[in-house]
């Protein structure tokens, strides 16, 4: 709200950060780690008085130079660079409370690029053991800039006492710095190892690259090793919201860490076959493997550690769009946009709902949330809401999704960016009522829109309780987490649970749907992953052209279509009834 | 009052610390960047003539820019960073404003940087037209990333034309429109490539490792490109001068005695180093030079309060002083100066006797 927002309906200034961030930390990490290497292999040589491998840590040292100087200090400078453009009043407040952090932290940068030049450009014409202490000096410079860096990392997402006293150390030396000081060293001891396997790879000497993989190969398993109890005394040490995200409250987090499990059972794996087997198994695709698997295990690590802040950017300080959280109350009663800088209305009203609703949402949403694009659509993420749905859920997104911040503005700014939402960009047409949030038909099923409908349609829990009695829906209620943990827990009171039972109950025996059996079919099978026309992964242009008899056959061979389909498992009626029902759709029929 | 200048943050020591630390380091980030673009422009002239000893010289640059590269950014970085303490503020917005072409800043320089890297690794196997390919193309960039960076420094001094972000939130804007931009441009990069030029001569002089004809030519391009841009750079200043608007430029005429004497003392330096250019006089030129920066730069600093006089001034800023971080800053930065010139000394008598 102090600062203008960059607009970037389809990518997203997440997107861009995670992107910069990922590629500096993978390359910044080995930056450390690898001066270790350089070091540690020369040693060797020196000791082994091996002619070859000296001759192998300098073409190493040539790689590390071209690899930390060029990309790592340049995407170091692009991260930066976009955080500043993404978030400006949160990079204000880390320059502004640690420039004394970021000008030591240049100090080592300077010594750093001085030592590598050295260390390579006088490498065999230098006496070995001023040689070794440059190396040393690159190294320890170069683990000082990660010391200095992690403390102010660290701060955002565990600012510890300096929420309460703003004093530099307490937010330099805050709860999780040690934790992830000793992770992140060993990290880049690993990728040190990691990346020496793209080097080892390109040996012509048989002997020496088995020696040099195997020695490589221990440097990985022996960093992996200790990194393990050092994330977890990490992980122990995270706020119980940020913990409660990375365990299975955040579905973004989720699907980061399955791609780093994956990583890690690439990189142990590839490992392993190189400690293991023959050189000469040791090609420069099982080492690109490696490096790749690493990759996403680094990925998967920066990206939770990212998400697992929200919905602050500094936590329980500024929320991630910038606005601060002392300020909620005051938002709530004046409104937002009145005491915002860069936005083109002031108030919202009948007239302007439209653009008070776009603004807000720029101002409040987009950092997480694109628009129509590739990460977090907001688009697809309310497909499924209508107005007085979404209108209930603006109230309570903070409380019932942890990871969003509180929509921050009064009743009038909330239902334009609700207004905004459904006829702005789903352009769908209705009538704002002057109650607004009534919604149609019985107090349960009320209820069941307000809190249900957002992520799940009617349908798909009429699915899954298809076999539950009315006993355990009501129980099911009290403990929502439970059923999966992605699931906030629903916090009626106990009458209100009683009445969303009953309406849950109710749907098992057709009392709260229109009867349809293709709409039916469609709804229990096909919409948790399409819609029809319009939506997320719509359907219908898909099938464009296509009659009804071809829609039938292709239900019986879903699984061999492309996309993933599992085959769909319905009596012959169901089939028949559904392939009818997206016909008549297709031709422009029921929607 | 500009409604859309941002509140600033609290700064945590007197802001005439930061001023000293930005005019410290500031100047040095120029003098280096001048270096990397002088020597890219005269790499790529060296290689785009057919002469061999102007391709000695072209690879002896070739050799020298990447280095230049690395330091133009690191003391880049000092400088955005003190800046950012004191301006952030108005920096950020017009950044955000022109967000596409800010960044492209960085895969730019990554390209640029990879490229001269090339072009030093594999010299001796290049053909010519791909050397010459490897050398423009960085001297395009860093002449494209010069023009970004003026219009962010100046789209910040201007906070009246801001509100042209309500018709184009998605950082695409430039600010064309300033009539002093040109002008701006092109005294940096005009003076900046003379700058380079005298780097090139004093190359020639104090690196005896070169080849003879090389060292020759070396001294005799770079002083000649020193000299006749120094000449253009005068006339260019003075556009400049004119092109400032009627406030800012009075601050020159007499407005403020310092801001005056200034711009006396930077022409008379100018005019000798001219004279002296013409006479051949390497090193008297890299001495009066590098002052003559240091001049400009305050200069600069004059024009930009100037500008921001009915908006801001870094007087303004609040501070919470806690100088125990600042402390921990100057123990650091003394011991890794020391361990720099150690290593240095080290390097440049283990280069001495192990020469090939
Ligand atoms: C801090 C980041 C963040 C902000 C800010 C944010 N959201 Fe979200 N939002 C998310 C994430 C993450 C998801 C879940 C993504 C997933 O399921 O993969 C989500 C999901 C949603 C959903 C789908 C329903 C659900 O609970 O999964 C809606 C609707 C939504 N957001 C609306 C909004 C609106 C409206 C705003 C602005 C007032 C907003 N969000 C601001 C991060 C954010």
């Amino acid at each position: 709200m102090n600062y203008p927002v960059w607009y970037l309906p389809f990518v997203g200034g997440g997107t861009l950060i995670a992107l910069i961030s990922i590629v500096h930390v993978f390359i910044s990490h080995f930056a450390v780690g690898g001066g270790l290497y350089l070091v540690l292999a020369e040693r060797k040589g020196l000791r082994e008085n091996n002619r070859a491998l000296l001759e192998f840590t300098r073409k190493h040292a040539k790689f590390f130079l071209l690899m930390t100087m060029v990309m790592g200090g340049i995407t170091g400078v692009g991260i930066w660079f976009i955080i500043s453009l993404v978030n400006p009043a949160a990079t204000s407040v880390l320059i502004h409370n640690f420039v004394f952090g970021w000008a030591t932290e240049w100090v080592f940068f300077v010594v750093e690029i001085v030592a590598i030049f050295v260390y390579y450009y006088c490498f065999g014409r230098m006496d070995p053991r001023t040689h070794q202490a440059v190396g040393w000096i690159y190294f320890i410079a170069a683990w000082l800039s990660l010391f200095i860096i992690n403390g102010i990392v660290g701060f955002m997402l565990t600012p510890g006492g300096w929420l309460g006293d703003g004093n530099f150390w307490s937010g330099f030396f805050n709860p999780s710095f040690w934790p992830a000081l000793f992770f992140r060293t060993f990290v880049s001891l690993m990728l040190a190892g990691v990346y020496a396997f793209v080097t080892t790879s390109f040996l012509k000497d048989t002997e020496l690259k088995s020696v040099m993989t195997r020695y490589s190969a221990r440097w990985v398993l022996l960093s992996l090793l200790a990194a393990a109890p050092a994330g977890y005394w990490y992980l122990s040490v995270l706020p119980n919201q940020a913990r409660a995200l990375v365990e299975g409250a955040s579905p973004t987090i989720m699907r980061a860490l399955h791609y780093g499990i994956l990583g890690i059972v690439v990189l142990v794996a590839g490992t392993l076959v190189l400690l293991l087997l023959k050189p000469s198994c040791h090609t420069r695709t099982v080492s690109f493997l490696v490096l790749a698997g690493a990759f996403l295990f680094m990925g998967a690590f920066e990206w939770t550690r990212e998400a697992s802040r929200r919905p602050y950017v500094i936590n329980e300080y500024m929320y991630s769009n910038a606005v601060l959280k002392k300020d909620r109350g005051e938002l709530e009663r004046e409104g937002f946009l009145h005491g915002a800088r860069w936005v083109s209305t002031r108030a919202a009203g009948e007239s302007n709902l439209l653009e008070a609703g776009r603004e807000l949402f720029r101002n409040q949403c987009h950092a997480c949330h694109t628009v129509g694009g590739i990460n977090n659509d907001i688009i697809a993420r309310t497909a499924n809401m209508e107005y007085p749905a979404l209108l209930g859920y603006l109230g309570r997104i903070h409380e019932v999704r942890y990871f969003m911040p509180p929509f921050m503005g009064n009743e009038a700014e909330k239902e334009a960016l609700a207004y905004y939402i459904v006829k702005g960009l789903h352009g769908k047409d209705f009538k704002v009522s002057p109650e607004g949030t009534a919604a149609a038909g019985s107090k349960g099923k009320e209820l069941f829109t307000g809190h249900c409908i957002i992520c799940h349609p009617e349908s798909l829990i009429k699915e899954r309780t298809a076999r539950w009695d009315r006993r355990r829906i009501r129980k099911g209620l009290d403990k929502l987490s439970a059923l999966n943990p992605a699931m906030p827990d629903y916090d009626g009171t106990p009458e209100e649970k009683e009445l969303m039972a009953d309406y849950i109950h109710s749907l098992k025996t057709g009392a709260g749907e229109s009867h349809d059996k293709g709409k039916e079919a469609f709804d229990k099978h096909c919409a948790m992953c399409h819609s029809l026309g319009q939506g997320v992964n719509p359907l219908l242009p898909r099938m464009s052209g296509w009659d009804r008899e071809r829609i039938r056959k292709s239900l019986d061979m879903l699984d061999r279509l492309k996309g993933g389909m599992p085959p769909l498992q319905a009596p012959n009626e169901e089939k028949e009834a559904l392939a009818a029902f997206l016909s008549r759709s297709l031709q422009g029929g029921v929607r | 009052m500009n409604t859309l200048i941002p509140t600033p943050d609290a700064i945590p020591a007197a802001w005439g610390w930061f001023q000293v630390l930005l005019m410290l380091v500031f100047p040095l980030h120029l003098v280096l960047m001048n270096a990397m673009l002088g020597s890219t422009a005269i790499a790529a002239y060296a290689v785009l003539r057919k002469d061999e000893t102007l391709r000695g010289l072209a690879w002896e640059l070739g050799k020298v820019i990447p280095f230049l590269i690395a330091f133009a950014v690191n003391l880049g970085v000092a400088a955005l960073l003190f800046l950012q303490v004191l301006y952030g503020h108005l920096f950020y917005t017009s950044s955000v404003l022109m967000g596409v072409f800010w960044l492209s800043v960085v895969p730019l320089l990554i390209i640029a940087y990879y490229s001269t890297y090339l072009f030093d690794f594999r010299f001796p196997t290049l053909a010519r037209p791909v050397a010459a390919v490897l050398i423009c193309l960085p001297l395009l960039i860093f002449l494209a990333i010069a023009f970004v960076y003026s219009n962010n420094l100046t789209l910040m001094l201007n906070p009246d034309v801001w509100k042209a972000y309500f018709g184009n939130p998605g950082g695409t804007l430039l600010n064309l429109g300033d009539r002093v931009l040109p002008a701006r441009y092109l005294h940096f990069i005009v003076g900046g490539t003379a700058v380079g030029g005298l780097f090139v001569a004093v190359l020639g002089r104090v690196r005896k490792g070169m080849d003879q004809g090389v060292r020759e030519a070396a001294e005799r391009v770079g002083m000649r490109v020193f000299t006749v841009l120094t000449g253009v750079q005068i006339a260019v200043g003075f556009l400049f001068l004119a092109a400032l608007p009627r406030p800012v430029l009075l601050l020159f005429m007499g407005g403020d005695m310092i801001a005056t004497l200034l711009l006396a003392i930077g022409l008379v330096t100018a005019l000798i180093l001219l004279m002296a250019g013409m006479a051949r006089r390497v090193w008297l030129c890299a001495g009066l030079a590098l002052p003559l920066i240091y001049v400009m730069s305050f200069m600069r600093d004059f024009v930009r309060d100037g500008y921001l006089k009915p908006h801001f001034s870094p007087e303004s800023l609040q501070v919470v002083p806690q100088y125990s971080p600042m402390v921990m800053f100057i123990v650091v930065l003394a011991a890794g100066l020391a361990a720099v010139v150690w290593m240095l000394r080290k390097a440049s008598s283990a280069l001495r006797t192990t020469r090939k």
